[in-house]
């Protein structure tokens, strides 16, 4: 496979190409076996890579990282909610 | 803008001022913001929950520490992953840290949990150059501007690094990927 396939191979995995691009590499593929198998691998890497879980940020490390911040003499306290996120409940009596 | 962007933006540079005034509940705030992210970041760079944990704790004490150079200018977002992934690149050093995370928790079915446990380990056997634009383009989302940027490098180095990471990655991958096929 020459360097201008592969350079398109690492967009097409990326999917940064055009439609009009994809369509084309994608026809080309159906006669150069070498380059489908480049395509296919490189885009299921990429999905494969994306679709891994975040870490969960729970919030035993929240309080544990603040802790830690404690721990060096940081006053890191946690803040109040913006006043959009606030309820404000009508007064009554 | 969109309105998310605005607001953060705008709670960011609240946030900021504050720290540059000696307010005690700032740093909070910065925390409350940017704590869920870099404690993400930290823990794909470095694979595991305790040494995150100790690089995000260590990131916003740089903060408090260095707030005399901060700029509420839209840059603090970069300053902070930079920060968080200098601190990443010493841990790495010191630990070598290779192997499985002890922790690590997948859910999905066993061919699934396979492939997560594989691309994991995976991008941890990764050299620094290549693991780092992985993380921050296709993990974190992060536009390559600003990656480049937190790497110090210019997009097209950030974009080759990216590229070749992702073939070192699939190569790693093997026969993972000809399983999916």
């Amino acid at each position: 496979m020459n360097d201008v396939y592969r350079k398109l191979v690492d967009l097409y995995a990326g999917q940064e190409l055009t439609e009009e691009l994809e369509a084309e590499l994608e026809a080309v593929a159906l006669t150069d076996p070498e380059l489908k198998t480049d395509m296919l691998t490189m885009r299921a890497t990429v999905e494969a890579l994306r679709s891994e879980p975040a870490p969960e940020f729970t919030e035993e490390s929240y309080q544990r990282v603040l802790m830690r911040l404690y721990a060096k003499g940081v006053e890191a306290q946690r803040s109040p909610d913006p006043t959009h996120l606030q309820l404000h409940l009508p007064i009554q009596g | 803008m969109p309105n998310d962007a605005l607001r953060d933006s705008q709670a960011e540079k609240r946030w900021l001022d504050a720290l540059a005034k000696g307010d005690p509940n700032a740093l909070g705030g910065i925390y409350e913001m940017y704590g869920d992210r870099i404690f993400r970041y930290t823990y794909r760079m470095l694979g595991n929950r305790s040494d995150a944990e100790d690089a995000t704790s260590e990131t916003f004490l740089r903060v408090l520490r260095r707030s005399s150079e901060l700029r509420a200018d839209g840059a603090f977002r970069t300053w902070l992953f930079r920060i968080a992934r200098n601190l990443c690149i010493d841990k790495l050093r010191q630990h070598k840290l290779l192997e499985l995370p002890a922790d690590a928790q997948y859910s999905g079915s066993e061919e699934r949990t396979t492939l997560r446990v594989t691309v994991q380990q995976a991008l941890q056997d990764l050299p620094i150059e290549y693991r780092d634009p992985l993380v921050l383009c296709d993990l974190e989302d992060m536009p390559a501007r600003e990656a480049a940027e937190v790497l110090k490098i210019s997009v097209p180095a950030l974009k080759s690094r990216l590229y070749r990471g992702r073939r070192a990655l699939k190569d790693k991958l093997g026969a993972a990927m000809e399983i999916r096929r």
